[in-house]
């Protein structure tokens, strides 16, 4: 049946196969490891714009240290100021910071970095109709103004303590002339920096290339030893962890407790793990937001509640790591974040008492809402079955359970909070307990003592007047605070690394065994 | 009626005449078929379990320790305590398992009784009326072929928020095609009859045709399409659960199941392994028994 | 045959506008879009500020012409997530899926026709009943659950597959057989049904009297008889089949469109959920058109109804 025609036709066309898969597996070959300098690392998370000032997320932070610079930097260990694109500055006054800015630094593709880069991106960033994603991170500025190539000040719209944080974490300088050519968008697909990494390659949410910079410039970040970083979104952790043990990456993160525990007893991975700033905590509807004779405006019903949890256990077989059970309704390392305040023992016999003082002798039935971390919040609903509270357990995604607790309110709900990675009460309890649409208790009190708090100056006063508000709210029990969060770093015993506490793979400070 | 038994004798009045009665045949063909009777068996049996369920579970499914999480089964070195395990907040996998088939037998029954009303309503005026009827069944139909029913469901789930009824009502809103497409091909294939034109003649009511001599002649074909989209809605809902927009937790439900096992799947497979075999075996006594039912009311057309 | 294919056409229209309507209604009934643009860490005026700027206080029959005259003219809108035109991320991603549908139902053909075919000349052989467990256990398997039985056999126990990624051809092996298996009954059983009818013609009947050999009688004029039915059937499953690659792209991290779909619809990311819906649904309807057209062109038979 073959005649010679067809015979050839079906040898040209085995070629032409062999030759794509040749060139397929050329095109796409991976190699993990120190012998080549690469390493590859994951996202869990699709980033939706590398330009850091248009993404809210940890992916996000992780290339903006690398990519770019700010005008200082802090020391994540030992938590100094130090000078980096600035190398000197000082308040002139309340609302003025007047920066001296390091010579001879140049972006990565060649533009100079002087006065002009810093009043360009501070400029853009603080117009309100630029957009920039998280506001709270740059509405604090007012404008800026070049004194001469090297100097600059920065004008506040108010006095603002926390400047000096703010200018050292997500503010980083951006190069004016290319920045006000490309815009987020281009500067997204072909970000350009002044930072110990450069950008070789974006593909829009999974696939990012950094090679290291090798004219940094003296940096207190250090200078990057790791030649290449390659870093894929893959969304499923199991993927992850498969291709770890295949050697096709060399570092995960964010990796939940149960796996991170099984990879540790394994010797070819070390497994880091580091606490985060994040709380994960009950908001009761106190107010009655969802009712008038909701069961939660009732002070026995909110208390049974808090007796009726382990949250021991939920640390001990969930979250596991550096997680702890908190009290308070803020992060234990917190300014003001008191400790010294009425906690609740888990005692379901209690709770089911409480309830029956409470008119509920047969428990309730209610809805619950949670927006992430399904077991955890699943356990928990658990918990409040046992005690005789019926929960009807509704997960819905972030941005619908906000609108409907800034609409109607939830009875009660699993929530948490990061607080920005800012280390102070101001950032957590006080965005949620002063009446905004998010506040679930409404308590004029307390409202007062944030406010005192959050306005003055003397840390004395301040200290005192969150300490109030805290121990009113533990009493109350308006909130029922769970466990402080942690992330797992994994990744294979070539790589020497040390995660710090502000959940921030930092490249530079990586290398190889 | 069917080529089958005219293959083999050649004169089928005389079959009929001396041959065993139509029933009789039926049967015969119905207890033969093996396909059939391992899916109405298996079948049987997940049902029993799901109605039965308090008795059979040795644990309350909801109740969680999470001091106990992740148990292995009693093949794999567990105890008898939990013969399958348990799950990552410590409940008895066996216990969800059991109560788990409640779920599935559900969605699948009640989505597939939603389309079947809806498919067969709109397939049959389409065949019995034609004309400007057919033509808008035709294209409602070619509109909900064209939507990706995986996406659609997800993007709807997402959007009312997943539960148990919201999961069965889109499910039965999506899956009507099938029924309208073999309901409108059959009411076409039986208006010619002679039995409907005589009913007509003898002043029937349209609504009394249909009932009376149009839909008793089309339930078997109804009927097969009927577990066929059984299977389909138990399929999806599971896809669904698994991707995070199905029912909730703590619902045992198996594709949520297997969402949950997936976590710990390069470590534990068994939590995959044990609740995947589940819902193959009862989809694929559906699919056996939907198969036999057509083979054996139709024989001629097993594809 | 033009007047045919007029009619089919206008059918098609009609159906991508009624599509185009539903999706854009659907999403339009979500959660609050602007929430979701404006993140976790937005307060409550970045979200109103981002209402307005974006229109979302308009009537929705306003915003849904908006919508439409400009994806007429190509433009999706943009992404809210990722800020960039999302007809130009979905002809990104698309490449991915398009590529794991051809060789989806390239695995199915060339499973799932030699299978047929090899049960229709021996009926109830081992090779029919092999066959039909094969066509029975496919559509029983949940796809989610094969994927990852794959992925525990052949990248954790053997380690011979990669199982996640797209980087070379070995990456879309397990993709193929999970995503092409889902394929594979209807057309197997479309094959041998085919081939069992065309084989008991008064045609075939003639080609073998006359003398012709079996392989000739089976492969040219049976089957090319038996297949054309199939391979209209396989277009509009390729029109399914990239609608449904949503799990499997979930379970492989592709970065295709289906992945893109299942991420939209968690971030509220309107603009891409609502262009995807369309496009989908756009494949599906040209398949469908294709496929018509194809059955019409053959089979004359087929242009009445």
């Amino acid at each position: 049946m073959y005649n010679k025609g067809n015979n050839m036709t079906f040898k040209v066309k085995a070629l032409g196969m062999a030759a794509a898969a040749v060139a397929m597996i050329a095109a796409g070959a991976v190699q993990a490891n120190k012998a080549d300098g690469v390493l590859n690392a994951a996202f869990t998370k699709e980033l939706e714009n590398v330009d850091s000032y248009f993404n809210s997320s940890r992916e996000g932070v992780v290339l903006q240290r690398a990519i770019w610079d700010g005008l200082i930097y802090r020391d994540p260990a030992t938590n100094e100021y130090k000078g980096n694109l600035a190398t000197s500055w000082e308040w002139i006054d309340d609302t003025t910071l007047e920066f001296k800015l390091r010579e001879g630094v140049t972006f990565h593709n060649g533009e100079p970095f002087n006065a002009d880069d810093v009043v360009y991106t501070v400029n853009f960033v603080a117009d309100e109709s630029n957009g920039v994603k998280t506001q709270r991170n740059v509405n604090w500025m007012k404008s800026a103004e070049k004194i001469d190539d090297y100097t600059v000040r920065i004008h506040l719209k108010a006095a603002f303590p926390a400047a000096i944080e703010f200018l050292s974490g997500p503010v980083s300088m951006y190069p004016n002339e290319y920045y006000a050519k490309v815009g987020p968008s281009g500067m997204g697909l072909e970000p350009v920096g002044t930072g110990p990494y450069k950008v070789s390659k974006v593909v829009p949410g999974s696939h990012f290339v950094l090679e290291k910079n090798e004219n940094y410039h003296d940096s207190p970040k250090g200078q990057p030893e790791i030649a290449k970083v390659d870093i894929r979104t893959i969304p499923d952790v199991n993927t992850q962890i498969a291709e770890l043990f295949s050697g096709s990456l060399d570092l995960i993160w964010q990796t939940p407790a149960d796996q991170a525990e099984k990879l540790s007893t394994m010797e070819q991975f070390t497994v880091a793990n580091e606490s985060t700033m994040r709380i994960g905590y009950l908001t009761l509807d106190a107010a009655g937001r969802t009712g008038e004779d909701n069961p939660f405006t009732k002070l026995k019903v909110r208390q049974a509640v808090a007796h009726a949890i382990d949250r021991e256990a939920l640390v001990g077989a969930l979250l596991k790591g550096k997680s702890k059970v908190v009290s308070s309704a803020c992060f234990p390392s917190q300014f003001g974040c008191e400790q010294d305040l009425t906690s609740y023992e888990y005692d379901p016999e209690k709770a089911k008492a409480l309830l029956a003082e409470a008119g509920y002798p047969d428990g309730f039935s209610t809805d619950f809402y949670a927006y992430r971390d399904r077991d955890y919040a699943e356990a928990i609903a658990s918990f409040l079955n046992a005690v005789g509270i019926d929960t009807n357990f509704n997960m819905l995604q972030y941005s619908a359970l906000r609108e409907l607790r800034m609409k109607e309110g939830t009875p009660v709900s699993f929530q948490t909070w990061g607080s920005y990675s800012i280390n102070d009460t101001s950032a957590i309890t006080s965005q949620f307990f002063k009446f905004g649409s998010l506040d679930d208790a409404r308590d004029e009190e307390v409202r007062d003592w944030l406010n005192v708090a959050d306005s003055a100056t003397d840390p004395e006063v301040r200290k005192e007047n969150y300490s109030k508000a805290l121990k009113k709210i533990a009493d109350q029990a308006y909130w029922v605070p769970m466990f402080s969060y942690n992330t797992n770093y994994v990744y294979t015993k070539e790589i020497d690394y040390t995660p710090t506490p502000d959940e921030v793979l930092r490249f530079t400070t990586m290398s190889w065994n | 009626m069917s080529d089958a038994t005219t293959n083999m004798t050649p004169d089928p009045m005389l079959e009929a005449i001396v041959g065993p009665t139509p029933g009789q045949m039926l049967r015969k063909r119905i207890f033969g078929h093996q396909g059939l009777m391992i899916g109405v068996v298996v079948l049987s049996i997940l049902v029993l379990v799901a109605i039965f369920a308090p008795l059979l579970a040795p644990h309350d499914p909801y109740a969680q320790s999470l001091m106990a999480r992740m148990k292995p089964p009693v093949f794999l070195g567990g105890t008898w305590e939990h013969p399958l395990g348990t799950d990552h907040l410590g409940r008895d996998y066996l216990s969800r398992l059991i109560y788990g088939a409640r779920v599935s037998l559900l969605i699948g029954l009640v989505a597939a009784t939603i389309s079947g009303v809806i498919g067969t309503a709109m397939g049959v005026a389409a065949g019995y009326f034609g004309g400007k009827v057919d033509a808008v069944v035709t294209y409602l139909i070619n509109v909900r072929l064209a939507m990706p029913v995986v996406l659609v469901a997800l993007a709807v789930v997402a959007i009312l928020g997943g539960s148990l009824q919201v999961v069965i009502v889109v499910l039965g809103l999506l899956l009507w095609d099938r029924f309208a497409v073999v309901m409108r091909s059959s009411t076409l294939q039986v208006r010619g009859r002679e039995y409907v034109a005589a009913a007509k003649a003898v002043g029937c009511s349209t609504p009394r045709v249909l009932m009376s001599e149009i839909m008793p002649n089309i339930a078997n074909n109804l009927i097969v399409v009927m577990t066929l989209e059984m299977a389909h809605a138990i399929l999806l809902e599971a896809a669904l659960s698994f991707l995070g927009l199905g029912v909730q937790p703590p619902t045992p439900s198996w594709g949520l199941m297997v969402s949950e096992g997936k976590n710990m799947m390069l470590f534990e497979p068994w939590m995959v392994l044990i609740p995947g075999a589940v819902l193959f075996v009862l989809v694929l006594a559906i699919n056996l028994m939907g198969d036999g039912l057509r083979d054996v009311t139709a024989p001629e057309n097993r594809s | 045959m033009l007047n045919f294919i007029l009619k089919r056409l206008g059918l098609a229209v009609l159906v991508a506008f009624t599509v185009s309507f539903i999706s854009f209604s659907l999403m339009f009934l979500s959660g609050d879009p602007a929430a979701a643009l404006a993140g976790e860490t937005a307060s409550d005026q970045d979200v109103e500020a981002i209402r307005v700027l974006y229109g979302f206080d308009r009537p929705m029959l306003v915003q849904y012409w908006d919508w439409l005259s400009s994806a007429l003219v190509g433009d999706l809108g943009e992404s809210y997530y990722f800020k960039l035109p999302v007809a130009s991320l979905i002809a990104e991603r698309l490449q991915v899926t398009m590529l794991l549908g051809l060789c989806g139902i390239s695995f199915a053909l060339l499973t799932a026709v030699p299978l047929g075919v090899a049960a229709a000349i021996r009926p109830n052989s081992i090779i029919d009943r092999v066959a039909l467990f094969l066509s029975v256990a496919g559509q029983a398997m949940p796809s989610f659950w094969f994927g990852l039985i794959l992925i525990v056999v052949f990248s954790i126990q053997f380690g011979i597959l990669p199982p996640s990624g797209t980087s070379t051809w070995r990456h879309f092996i397990m993709p193929t057989i999970v995503l092409g298996y889902y394929a594979m009954p209807a057309i197997m059983r479309l094959t041998r049904a085919g081939m069992l009818e065309v084989l008991s013609s008064d045609y075939i009947r003639t080609a073998r009297a006359k003398g012709a050999s079996e392989f000739k009688v089976l492969f040219k004029h049976a089957l090319r008889n038996a297949i054309i039915p199939v391979v209209s059937l396989a277009a509009v499953q390729m029109g399914f089949m990239l609608g449904g690659s949503i799990v499997v792209e979930s379970i492989f991290a592709l970065h295709g469109a289906g992945y893109l779909a299942w991420e939209s619809i968690a971030r509220n990311d309107l603009p891409t959920v609502q262009a995807l819906i369309l496009v989908f649904s756009l494949f599906y309807i040209v398949f469908t058109f294709l496929s018509d057209v194809l059955n019409a062109w053959l089979d004359p038979r087929m242009r009445a109804g």
